[in-house]
């Protein structure tokens, strides 16, 4: 594929994935529809993720098609994720085949997809007959009455408990409520340990009392989840975290009836009505194996002769017809498991596949691994979104920065997106951080950035005029490997020359102020983000239950602790890190604190339905280390380094601060 | 990467300390980006220049006219000052080499980035 290639070594690993996904294409094509590709080339190409089925029409597809050659026919089988060329002559069908493989189309929401073609003999598929639904999937038409759904629509109070956060959560898509247990979309688990007061209501109790009786269901769950889902509202493909739940989910459906997608892993999917008042039962493999999702969309494909009954809906043209949405409100039981789960399905078990968890490093090496598999790796990952949330400059530091004379040279160590690159004019401002994709972005800004290791900084020493390191410091996994950062900083500096650090503090709540990370606030818009750390000033945050003041976890260490290069954690060695919950207090100094992948990163990537069969997650979470500063940490470290004096230590939304000056 | 900051940047290979500078500086792509002229500025950065150092990089990258020094009355050179606008601002390395003159490890640089990362063999004492 010339087009494909470029000098940069990266594009080999897109071919490869590529190649991949043409072959996985070819393999879900032969086994699940009976369609045979042939590896030499024929007048006619199947090209998969084009089709119906999929939501390509043939006013896009064909002219795309036709661009290569004479199109003699263009077959779309109804509901089939793909669709059959047949070329004139098999030059123009081979063309295609080389211009359209990998080939972006845009489908009628508007998605990308990937077109994978490949050559057959014959237009032809094998009627899939009766689908089968996922092993060990039942739905209960009607288990309810009228009456009782009307009941219990009306028992659940969304506009309630402002107060009260914990209650209510307000998703992009749907509205979420949570009873029992409180389900945590940070690692999609539940907190076992904190079970919510109250428990399941009344009105559940009875009913769920009733289907154990009549042999519906098996156990009695102890968790519920009230899902609220309005027309073009959805739910990404995932499997219930195994560990969190017991093998029997059920779900029922009030208000308006909807098609739920299930997908196996080998890329078959099975659409199943789910009928209002019914109750679908998951069990064994459509709870392990199998991914159940909701397709953000105004309109389901329903079949027209079954009127509102359960089932799968099959591909038989003449009897399809579109189903307008109603709003539809789940309530999903569950029970809580209390053990790892110990499934067949190890591949996709959470429990089974588990990596160990990280704990605190006891060496320079472990430190260098936890910093390589905690913050290099994640950032490289998230660096789009992540700069997307930074664009706000920090009035302290533009300050700094613009009080600083004109034509200084300046260093930005750790200078993610490069957000202070541009600030002051008169200055020479030279970023660089240890995440090419950040670098990238400076880059692009047309910003001087080089990738560097802020341990290792490749500037000759007092060549700097002034230096800022924002947030950056709190990465480090050792009070050593945080000296040695401080320690370049100062390196660089001319006599005179001044260093702006920035670290997160453990205390995010000071002077009676809580911090921006801390407070609540909403927009006008009524957006909310999950996640974010101090510089995310623009997030704006979910209100989050009082915590009470923190633990004091620490003590300001005495000078001497530095110099003689004890770390002042070293009570916690041995200790698995702890994951934050984000927008809460810190109750550790060493901790992982998640990240939300989101929006940009995502959305660039092209939908594909013979692609991996969704993943768990509603969106994928990352871990970073942090090591936040108790107050005084900073300073005191700050002291013990004899080229440099402490002109001013400040706090500032959530940061412990310090500027130091070269002597 | 501009040449300025060539002249910032030294080697940091372990042991190698301050004979790691100046990198030596070899392009297969350079650009010239224009940069608005401000004098003020130019003459503040001429004290700080490495001088040696520019004079071999402007030298790799077959710069002509490139002031040997600062001369006299500088700040008010206009015609010296242009020179060493262009010379250290406009100038961009976008894909090119920077080579440690002491230990010979070499770092790319890529769409305009140095990459100066060392393995972990390189910095380990």
């Amino acid at each position: 594929m010339d087009r494909n290639h470029q000098s940069n070594g990266k594009l080999g690993k897109t071919e490869k994935k590529f190649l991949r996904k043409q072959n996985k294409a070819r393999h879900t094509l032969l086994r699940h529809e009976g369609i045979e590709t042939v590896s030499y080339a024929t007048q006619i190409l199947v090209v998969a993720n084009g089709g119906l089925g999929n939501g390509v029409s043939r006013n896009q597809l064909l002219p795309e098609l036709e661009k290569l050659g004479q199109v003699d026919a263009l077959l779309m089988p109804p509901n089939k994720p793909y669709s059959f060329v047949t070329y004139k002559t098999i030059e123009e069908s081979k063309k295609a085949y080389v211009t359209l493989n990998g080939q972006k189309i845009v489908d009628d929401l508007g998605q990308k997809i990937i077109l994978y073609l490949n050559f057959v003999e014959k237009a032809q598929w094998k009627e899939l007959g009766l689908q089968a639904l996922p092993p060990g999937l039942k739905v209960v038409e009607e288990i309810i009455s009228s009456e009782d759904e009307k009941l219990l629509l009306e028992s659940v109070n969304w506009t309630e408990d402002t107060d009260n956060p914990n209650f209510q959560k307000s998703l992009k898509h749907r509205r979420v409520k949570h009873f029992g247990y409180e389900f945590h979309y940070e690692n999609n688990n539940v907190h076992k340990d904190k079970p919510l007061p109250g428990g399941l209501p009344d009105i559940c109790d009875s009913m769920l009392e009733k289907w154990l009786k009549e042999g519906f269901i098996r156990h009695k769950p102890d968790q519920l989840t009230v899902n609220q889902y309005e027309p073009g509202h959805g739910i990404p493909a995932h499997i219930d975290t195994h560990s969190a739940f017991e093998d029997e989910i059920i779900s029922l459906s009030l208000g308006s009836e909807i098609v739920m997608d299930f997908k196996h892993p080998d890329g078959v999917t099975v659409p199943v009505m789910l009928p209002r008042r019914s109750l679908l039962v998951m069990t064994g493999e459509s709870r392990y194996l199998w991914t159940h999702g909701i397709t953000p969309r105004k309109f389901d494909t329903v079949q027209a002769s079954k009127g509102h009954k359960s089932g799968i809906i099959t591909g038989d043209v003449g009897d399809l017809t579109l189903s307008k949405r109603g709003i539809r409100t789940s309530f999903t039981f569950r029970k809580v498991r209390q053990t790892p789960c110990d499934c067949s399905y190890p591949l996709v078990c959470d429990s089974q596949m588990k990596e160990p968890p990280p704990s605190f490093p006891e060496s320079d090496k472990e430190a260098l691994q936890l910093e390589q598999k905690y913050v290099h790796q994640v950032y490289e990952e998230i660096a789009g979104h992540f700069s997307s949330t930074r664009h706000t400059p920090w009035p302290h530091i533009v300050e700094f920065l613009k009080a600083l004379p004109s034509g200084s040279l300046v260093a930005d160590v750790g200078c993610g997106n490069g957000k202070y690159l541009g600030i002051n004019k008169e200055l020479y401002m030279v970023g660089c951080d240890r995440s090419q994709n950040l670098v990238d972005i400076c880059r692009e800004r047309q910003f001087q950035a080089f990738v560097c290791d802020a341990l290792a900084v490749p500037v000759r020493s007092g060549s700097c005029d002034a230096c800022i390191s924002i947030a950056v410091i709190h990465h480090f996994a050792t009070a050593e490997r945080r000296m040695a950062a401080l320690q370049e900083l100062a390196r660089l500096l001319r006599p005179g020359g001044k260093a702006l650090i920035y670290v997160w503090a453990m205390e995010q709540e000071y002077k009676k102020e809580k911090s921006k990370y801390l407070r609540e606030n909403r927009t006008s818009q009524g957006r909310q983000e999950i996640n974010s750390d101090p510089s995310a000033e623009e997030q704006f945050v979910e209100p989050v239950p009082d915590t009470g003041h923190q633990d004091s976890a620490c003590s300001v260490p005495s000078i001497n602790d530095f110099q003689k290069g004890r770390s002042n954690s070293k009570e916690v060695a041995n200790c698995k890190l702890p994951i934050h919950t984000n927008r809460t207090s810190f109750h550790s100094q060493d901790l992982l604190v998640p990240w939300h992948l989101k929006g940009n990163a995502s959305k660039e990537k092209p939908t594909e339905p013979f692609g991996p069969a969704g993943t768990h997650d509603p969106s994928p979470v990352f871990h970073r280390y942090y090591h936040v500063f108790c107050e005084g940490e900073l300073e005191a470290a700050c002291q013990t380094l004899n080229n440099v004096s402490i002109l001013q230590s400040y706090y500032d939304q959530g940061n412990w601060c310090v500027i130091l000056q070269k002597v | 990467m501009k040449l300025l900051t060539h002249n910032l940047l030294s080697s940091h290979v372990r042991g190698v300390g301050p004979r790691g500078f100046p990198l030596r500086l070899e392009a297969t792509e350079v650009r010239v980006i224009p940069v608005e002229f401000n004098p003020d500025f130019v003459a503040r950065m001429i004290p700080k220049v490495e001088w040696a150092a520019l004079l071999e990089a402007a030298d790799h990258l077959r710069l002509a006219e490139v002031p040997k020094g600062p001369t006299q009355g500088y700040e008010q050179d206009e015609t010296f000052l242009r020179k060493m606008h262009h010379v250290l601002l406009e100038v961009e390395v976008v894909e090119g080499t920077l080579q440690c003159p002491e230990s010979g490890r070499v770092f790319p640089i890529t769409r305009g980035i140095p990459n100066m990362l060392l393995n972990e063999e390189e910095t380990q004492t």
